[in-house]
């Protein structure tokens, strides 16, 4: 499944058309629930969790992140075809650099890199107070400290009340309290905004 | 000239006092105004509140002498001392607990910043001023009450810029007036993503594979009136991928439909919406 | 305790990067964004006053520094244990905002999960789901 079109053909065949599933049948008598069980890893509550890394990247190498985290210590990542890499949106291995800071989630493996499932590069989930707007930029205080937001056409997303996403983001309100994820320029007070979460009344 | 202003910087700062005052004296805020602030750290939680109320008291009383006649220059001494002790107060709880709030003009949590610095400034000079050329405001007001009035609002209204507590009733209104006016925020539309990810979420076809999803969205892809979204996935402890379609008109979680295929060899193991899908009873607790 | 059904969001603590770089290691002193630990709006006295959970109708429990709890997505099922490290989110801000997954949907904001902790349950892009917490 390596070229994309046919990959992407083979998907979609395989979800909408329904017909010709080789192989359901014979793993029918199993339930799904089982089948789809994931291997339970317990990880003691208040524990720092082995599989999940967070830090600043320091280097690339092939397909290995190196990350420093920030209790100063060093991950090696491991990213897949089948690792999900989020940067704003959902993005491909080449847009990772050095600098950018990441949380990444998988399987530590007996060598001690991560095997990653999910890597989020430069996710914030930042609670701040609207102070001001301008064109297409968010002006928001973050604990007294001033962020400036970028709304992306095409990308941003705003959710009102916990209603479906719309790409409208002009309800906002100077003043209002809102919750942004977004993706963090590295080394500034700069963010590009993928959902901004407000209540609106 | 120099008298006649210096006849009204009582009033200022007796205003600014009494302002104050009233919020250190206030029974229903004072408490959370005083741990919130920087008083914790400095002097110790217990004592926070009981010397946050007697600043009150002693806010409101200079501040009512300096408002009352006569003009004494012992009480604006008073206040310029009042005044320069507050800003060594502020660089303490900027350099030490630049988290803390204010706790000064309003209950609103406000951490010190440079416009706190210039105000406890403004307030230092008008006090010095008043101390080193006592003058009474009625007598300034009789001569001529149109500049008195006008030099009055001015510097009240520059000590009110120079309060971040006080931007939420006359900043934030501007600048809502004028957003909507100029509609800064266009943004761009279509669907966003988030939207298909919180029908898929929804979905029946959603929990049913939801246990085995090991990844977020690895990518997505518009083809005709579907939205198709791919994640990566475990089906018997083998690599997979699962893939949604969501209709791309209108928002209904039941037409979602997903597949799962073995990551080697491209076989579905699992579609829901096909006739031998057996029933399912999604995970306990919906 | 009986589990409270209401809304899971995540911060990030520890000196980390970007916006994080200034958070500090919570009002419990120990917090990470790498441990299974959560944010809870009622660790103490001040706490309560900032978070304000009665403003949205919300009791609950005051519970100290380390105290376990368990926070379950109830959108796929799963869940994860994790101790309280710091005070939060700010309730009262997000009154009566709602997220559904179907006819499962969760009001006002309980808790908050670190990233380490979320990313167990959730994805860290969605930033905000119906969960229900529990003590065991």
């Amino acid at each position: 499944m390596t070229n994309t079109i046919d990959r992407r053909r083979l998907l979609a065949t395989a979800v909408l058309g329904g017909a010709g599933i080789v192989g359901a049948t014979a793993l029918g008598s199993l339930v799904p629930e089982a089948a789809f069980a994931a291997d339970p890893v317990d990880v003691e509550p208040g524990a720092v969790d082995p599989n999940f890394a967070e830090g600043r990247i320091t280097g690339i190498s092939g397909a290995t992140l190196f990350v420093t985290g920030s209790d100063t210590v060093l991950h090696s990542i491991r990213v897949t075809d089948g690792t999900s890499i989020w940067k704003l949106q959902p993005t491909t291995f080449d847009r990772i650099a050095v600098g950018d800071g990441l949380y990444a989630r998988g399987l530590r493996l007996a060598d001690g890199t991560l095997a990653a499932d999910a890597i989020w590069v430069d996710i914030v989930n930042v609670h701040a107070h609207l102070t001001n707007l301008g064109r297409n930029v968010m002006h928001l205080d973050h604990r007294g400290q001033p962020i400036v937001a970028h709304v992306i056409p095409g990308v941003t997303a705003a959710v009102y009340n916990g209603t479906p996403a719309v790409s409208d983001v002009s309800l906002l309100k100077v003043g209002q309290h809102v919750q942004v994820i977004g993706a963090w320029h590295p080394d500034t007070n700069e963010i590009d905004v993928a959902t901004v979460y407000a209540a609106v009344q | 000239m120099l008298q006649f202003i210096a006849a009204l910087q009582p009033l200022v700062i007796g205003a600014v006092l009494i302002w104050s005052a009233r919020v250190k004296l206030s029974r229903r805020q004072a408490a959370a105004n005083a741990s919130r602030s920087a008083l914790a750290p400095l002097i110790g939680e217990r004592r926070a509140l009981p010397a946050y109320r007697v600043l009150g008291v002693v806010e409101l009383a200079i501040g009512i002498l300096l408002v009352l006649p006569p003009a004494l220059a012992v009480e604006a001494a008073a206040a310029t001392a009042l005044a320069a002790g507050f800003t060594a107060y502020l660089y303490y709880a900027h350099t030490h607990a630049p988290d803390a709030s204010c706790g000064c003009m309003s209950s609103r949590r406000t951490p010190v910043s440079w416009r706190g610095f210039a105000r406890a400034g403004l307030l230092v000079v008008a006090g010095l001023f008043a101390t080193l050329v006592p003058a009474g405001w009625p007598h300034a007001f009789a001569t001529n009450a149109p500049a008195g009035g006008g030099l009055l609002l001015a510097e009240l209204a520059l000590v009110i810029t120079l309060s971040p507590e006080l931007d939420g009733e006359w900043l934030l209104p501007l600048r809502r007036l004028r957003a909507r006016l100029t509609h800064p925020l266009t943004g761009g539309t279509g669907v966003p993503l988030l939207s298909t990810v919180q029908q898929l979420q929804q979905s029946p076809a959603y929990r049913q594979v939801a246990s085995a999803l090991t990844s977020d969205v690895r990518e997505h892809w518009d083809e005709g009136e579907w939205r198709f979204v791919s994640q990566s996935a475990r089906y018997r402890g083998r690599p997979a991928v699962a893939v949604f379609a969501a209709p791309l008109d209108g928002y209904q979680p039941e037409a979602v439909r997903v597949a799962v295929l073995d990551d080697a060899t491209g076989v579905t193991v699992f579609a829901s919406g096909s006739a031998a899908d057996p029933p399912f009873r999604a995970y306990a607790g919906g | 305790m009986v589990a409270i059904s209401g809304e899971v969001s995540w911060f990030c603590c520890g000196n980390a990067w970007g916006p994080c770089g200034s958070a500090g290691h919570g009002a419990c002193g120990t917090c990470n964004s790498g441990s299974l630990q959560h944010a809870w709006p009622n660790v103490s006295a001040a706490c309560e006053s900032i978070t304000d959970p009665s403003a949205c109708g919300l009791s609950l429990t005051r519970r100290a520094c380390g105290f376990k709890h368990f926070t379950t997505n109830r959108c796929n099922g799963s869940k994860v244990g994790t101790t309280i490290a710091d005070c939060g989110p700010n309730t009262h801000l997000f009154c009566g905002e709602r997220t559904c997954c179907g006819s499962t949907c969760g009001t006002n904001r309980i808790v908050d999960l670190t990233p380490a902790a979320y990313s167990k349950i959730a994805s860290l892009s969605t930033g905000l789901r119906p969960c229900s917490v529990d003590t065991s």
